[in-house]
C-alpha cells in the first residue's frame, strides 16, 4: 500500500462533490435560467409559468434603447474610476505615509479601517443627514462660514458626486490595509542600503516601496473594479429608484429597480446578463492593463 | 484500505450533516404528529391533553401594521391578547407598505412561501394570487363556518377585480384629505381652506405662502407623488367616472388624466413644491410640513399618527405629545375642479384580512386561522383599529371621542361633511403600467417627458398586462 494512497485522488472527488453541487443549485442553475427569462415575459418574482416574448428578443432591443441603461453604465464606468483613484491612490498614499512613521502606526491603521466594519445601509442613512438639505451638517456648515441660502446636495448637479463620496470613504481602509502589509513585506535591508548609498526618502519610495508593490496595487485595482460593479447598498439607501430624474443609477440600483420595483421582472434579467457581460469584459480589461510582474 | 473507508465514510458524515440541516423543519413539523400519535394510544385524560396541544399552532401571518403606521401598537397589543387567549402563537412579518413589501408578498405566493394570513390590498395588486387560487373566499369559509365575518355589513367588503368573490375581511377605512399647518397659513395671511374650495383659490394661497418664505406644498414628488396623482386626476373626473381606465389617451378619461399631470406641472413651475422635490424622500418633505417650513400635506388617514408622533419628544410615549405643537395642525377638503366638489374624497376600504389556501388545507391551521381573523375583526377590536376612519362593521360602535387626540377630533369634523367616498383609481392601475406617470413624475413636471406621451405609456402598459 505505502505511498499508493497518495496516488490515488478519488476520494478527494466525494469531498469536492458537495461543494460541486452547491455551486450548481445556487449558482449555475438561477444563472442559465436568467438567461431563459431575459427571453420570457413574467410579471412577478418566481412566477412558474411564463409567456415568450415575441420577438423573443424584446428586451434586448429595449435594453439598447432604454436611455437609463446607458446612463447606468456611464455611472458604474464612473464610479470604477474613482475606485481606482479615490479608493486605492488615496489607499496608496496614506499607507505611504503610515509606514514612514513609527509612532502611531496601529492607531492610523485602525482608524482608516474603521468605516468597513459599519454596514453600507447605515453609512447610507449617517450621509443622508450630513447632505440633508434642510439642516443637513454640510448645509449648517455652510451657514456657518456665511453661505446665504440651502444646497441640495442631492440635485442632478451635485448628484454623483454626494453618491459617490461615502461609497469611496467607506473602502479605503480596505485597500489601506491590503496595501500596508504589502509594504510591510518589503525587507528593511534594501530601505537601509538604500539610505547608505544617499537615496532620500521620496527616492526610496519611487524605486524601492511602488515597484516592489506593483503587484499588490494590481491585485487592488481588480479588486475595486469589480467591486464597483457590485456596489448597491449605499447608493440604494441614499438615491432610491435613481433619484434625481433617474440620473443616480447604476447597473445593479437599475436592475434591482426594474425586478423589485417596475414589476419588469424580465427586463431585470436582462439587466443581469448585461452585468455578468460587463463584469466579464472589466475583468479582462483590468486584468489585460494591471499584468502581475514575475520578479 | 482503511483509509479508504474513513475517507468515505467523512464524506457520507459531511453529506448527512448537509441534509440534516436541509431537513431540520421537516423534523419540528413532524414532531406534533408523533406525540398525537402517542397520546392517542394512551389514557383518555392524555388524549385530551394531546388534542389540546395539536391545537396550538403558530400562524404565519404578514400585515402593514408595523413602523410608522398607526395601528402597529394596535396589532402587537391584539396579537398578544390572541395569543394569550388561544395559546397558539404568531410569527409577525409585517412591514411598512410600500412596493417592496407587495413585490415581497406576490413573491412568497409565487414561491409557495405565503403565511397563512395576510393582511393586504384587495385591489388589483391581490389579482396574481387570487387568480392561482392560493387564497380562499369568504363564501368558502362559511361554508364550514358559518359566522365568519357575520358581523360585517357584506355590501362594504370589496369584491375582487378577478372573479367578483369576496376574499378580503375589511378592518379600518382610509381616506384621503389635506393636512395643513396652521401656523405657517397665518403667517402667510391664509385662511384654512373650507368645504367650497377650488382649484384657482388654492394656486392664489400657495403664491402668498411663497411670496411669506414658506414652502406651499410638503411633497416629494421624485418619490411619493401618489396622492397629488389620485387627486390631480380625479379634479378632471368626477365621482361616477373616476374609477374608468382610460382606452386610450385620446379618450376622454385619456384627457382627463392629462390634464391632471399638466395641473401637476402648473404646480411645479410655479414653485409651489419644496426646492428639493425632485430629490428629496417623503420623509423629507413631511418634515418640512411638521417643522412649520410647509403648508399643505396631502396624505392618508394613516398620517394623523404620523402628525401626533411628531408632536411627543417621545414617539412611543404618549404622555409627551406637545399637545400646543399638535393644535398648529387641522385637516380639511383638497381643492376641487369641475365636477369634483372639495368635499368628493378618495376612501374606503382598500385592504383586509385573507385566510391563505395553505392555512385552510392544513387540518390544524385552519380553526386557528379563522379564530384568529375573526378575533381581529370582530366588534371589540375593529373600533381599535377603525378610531377616526370607517368600517364595514353591521353594528359599529358610538365613537368616543373623549379618547381621541385633537386631530383625530378634527378629523372626525372633516369626514362629517365629505360628500363622497370613491375609492383610488392606482389600485386598479397596478404594477408596470404606473412607471411612466409616477416614478416618470419628475420627467413629466420638468418637461423632460410630454403628460401625452407618459400617459399614454402607461395605458398601453395596463391594457397589455
Amino acid at each position: 500500500m505505502g505511498a499508493s494512497i497518495y496516488k490515488n485522488k478519488k476520494p478527494l472527488f466525494v469531498f469536492l462533490l458537495p461543494a460541486f453541487l452547491f455551486m450548481i443549485v445556487y449558482l449555475y442553475y438561477p444563472f442559465f435560467k436568467n438567461i431563459i427569462n431575459s427571453f420570457q415575459h413574467i410579471k412577478n418574482l418566481g412566477q412558474i409559468t411564463a409567456t415568450w416574448n415575441d420577438p423573443w428578443y424584446t428586451n434586448y432591443v429595449e435594453l439598447v434603447q432604454d436611455p437609463v441603461v446607458w446612463t447606468s453604465i456611464k455611472n458604474t464606468l464612473v464610479m470604477m474610476l474613482v475606485t481606482i483613484v479615490g479608493q486605492v491612490g488615496i489607499a496608496l498614499v496614506l499607507a505611504l505615509l503610515v509606514d514612514n512613521i513609527h509612532a502611531g502606526a496601529k492607531f492610523f491603521r485602525t482608524v482608516y479601517f474603521f468605516p468597513i466594519v459599519i454596514s453600507a445601509t447605515a453609512l447610507g442613512l449617517l450621509f443622508n443627514l450630513i447632505f440633508l438639505y434642510d439642516k443637513g451638517m454640510l448645509n449648517q456648515f455652510l451657514e456657518a462660514l456665511g453661505k446665504t441660502g440651502l444646497t441640495d446636495w442631492k440635485d442632478e448637479s451635485h448628484a454623483l458626486f454626494t453618491m459617490m463620496l461615502p461609497v469611496m470613504w467607506q473602502y479605503v481602509g480596505f485597500y489601506f490595509v491590503i496595501l500596508i502589509t504589502g509594504l510591510n513585506n518589503i525587507s528593511e535591508e534594501l530601505y537601509e542600503s538604500a539610505s547608505i548609498d544617499g537615496a532620500t526618502r521620496f527616492q526610496r519610495v519611487r524605486y524601492i516601496s511602488l515597484p516592489l508593490l506593483h503587484n499588490v496595487i494590481c491585485t487592488c485595482v481588480v479588486l475595486a473594479v469589480t467591486g464597483a460593479l457590485k456596489v448597491f447598498d449605499l447608493p440604494w439607501t441614499m438615491f432610491p429608484k435613481g433619484m434625481p430624474l433617474k440620473s443616480t443609477f447604476l447597473t445593479g440600483t437599475y436592475m434591482y429597480y426594474q425586478t423589485m420595483e417596475a414589476k419588469n421582472v424580465d427586463y431585470g434579467a436582462t439587466l443581469a446578463i448585461m452585468l455578468v457581460l460587463l463584469g466579464v469584459l472589466t475583468s479582462k480589461v483590468v486584468n489585460a492593463v494591471f499584468k502581475e510582474k514575475d520578479y | 484500505m482503511k483509509r479508504r473507508v474513513l475517507s468515505l465514510i467523512l464524506a457520507s458524515a459531511m453529506v448527512l450533516s448537509l441534509a440534516a440541516c436541509g431537513s431540520k423543519d421537516t423534523g419540528s413539523a413532524s414532531e406534533p404528529a408523533a406525540k398525537t400519535e402517542s397520546a392517542d394510544s394512551g389514557a383518555s385524560g392524555e388524549e385530551a391533553k394531546a388534542e389540546e396541544s395539536a391545537k396550538q399552532v403558530e400562524l404565519n401571518v404578514t400585515t402593514t401594521f408595523a413602523g410608522e403606521d398607526t395601528n402597529a401598537q394596535n396589532f402587537k397589543n391584539a396579537v398578544d391578547a390572541w395569543c394569550e387567549k388561544t395559546g397558539n402563537t404568531v410569527a409577525d412579518a409585517s412591514a411598512t407598505s410600500d412596493e417592496t413589501f407587495k413585490t415581497r408578498v406576490i413573491t412568497d405566493f409565487e414561491t409557495g412561501s405565503e403565511p397563512d394570513v395576510l393582511f393586504f390590498f384587495n385591489g388589483a395588486d391581490a389579482n396574481s394570487f387570487i387568480e392561482a387560487g392560493k387564497v380562499v373566499s369568504i363564501d368558502d369559509i362559511r361554508a364550514e363556518y358559518p359566522d365568519y365575518a357575520g358581523n360585517m355589513n357584506d355590501d362594504l367588503i370589496t369584491a375582487s377585480l378577478v372573479d367578483g368573490k369576496k376574499y378580503a375581511v375589511p378592518v379600518n377605512g382610509f381616506w384621503e384629505a389635506m393636512f395643513v399647518n396652521t401656523e405657517v397659513l397665518e403667517a402667510a395671511g391664509v385662511a384654512v381652506p373650507g368645504a367650497n374650495y377650488t382649484w384657482d383659490q388654492f394656486k392664489e394661497d400657495c403664491q402668498k405662502i411663497k411670496d411669506a418664505g414658506y414652502a406651499p406644498i410638503a411633497c416629494a414628488l421624485g418619490n411619493i407623488p401618489h396622492y397629488w396623482w389620485e387627486f390631480a386626476i380625479f379634479n378632471h373626473t368626477s365621482p361616477s367616472t373616476h374609477l374608468n381606465i382610460p382606452e386610450s389617451v385620446d379618450s376622454d378619461q385619456g384627457a382627463a388624466w392629462v390634464a391632471g399631470m399638466e395641473d401637476i406641472k402648473e404646480l411645479y413651475e410655479a414653485g409651489f413644491f419644496p426646492e428639493n422635490t425632485l430629490s428629496a424622500t417623503d420623509d423629507e418633505t413631511f418634515a418640512m410640513f411638521t417643522e412649520g417650513k410647509a403648508a399643505f400635506l396631502i396624505d392618508g388617514s394613516w398620517k394623523v399618527g404620523g402628525i401626533v408622533n411628531a408632536c411627543q419628544s417621545d414617539p412611543e410615549d404618549a404622555s409627551t405629545l406637545d399637545t400646543e405643537k399638535l393644535a398648529n395642525f387641522d385637516v380639511t377638503y383638497i381643492p376641487g375642479q369641475g365636477d369634483r366638489k372639495a368635499t368628493d374624497l378618495i376612501g374606503g376600504l382598500s385592504m383586509g384580512y385573507y385566510i391563505t389556501a395553505k392555512a385552510w388545507e392544513d387540518p390544524d391551521k385552519r380553526a386557528a386561522a379563522v379564530d384568529f381573523v375573526t378575533y381581529m375583526t370582530s366588534d371589540e377590536i375593529v373600533p381599535v383599529f377603525a378610531q377616526h376612519t370607517a368600517s364595514a362593521l353591521k353594528n359599529a360602535p358610538e365613537v368616543d371621542e373623549s379618547t381621541f387626540n385633537p386631530l383625530q377630533v378634527k378629523a372626525m369634523a372633516m369626514m362629517s361633511g365629505v360628500t363622497s367616498l370613491t375609492g383610488a383609481v392606482q389600485d386598479i392601475f397596478q404594477g408596470d403600467c404606473r412607471v411612466s406617470t409616477f416614478d416618470g413624475m419628475p420627467e413629466i413636471v420638468t418637461g423632460r417627458v410630454s403628460a401625452v406621451d407618459a400617459v399614454a405609456e402607461g395605458i398601453e402598459a395596463y391594457h397589455a398586462q
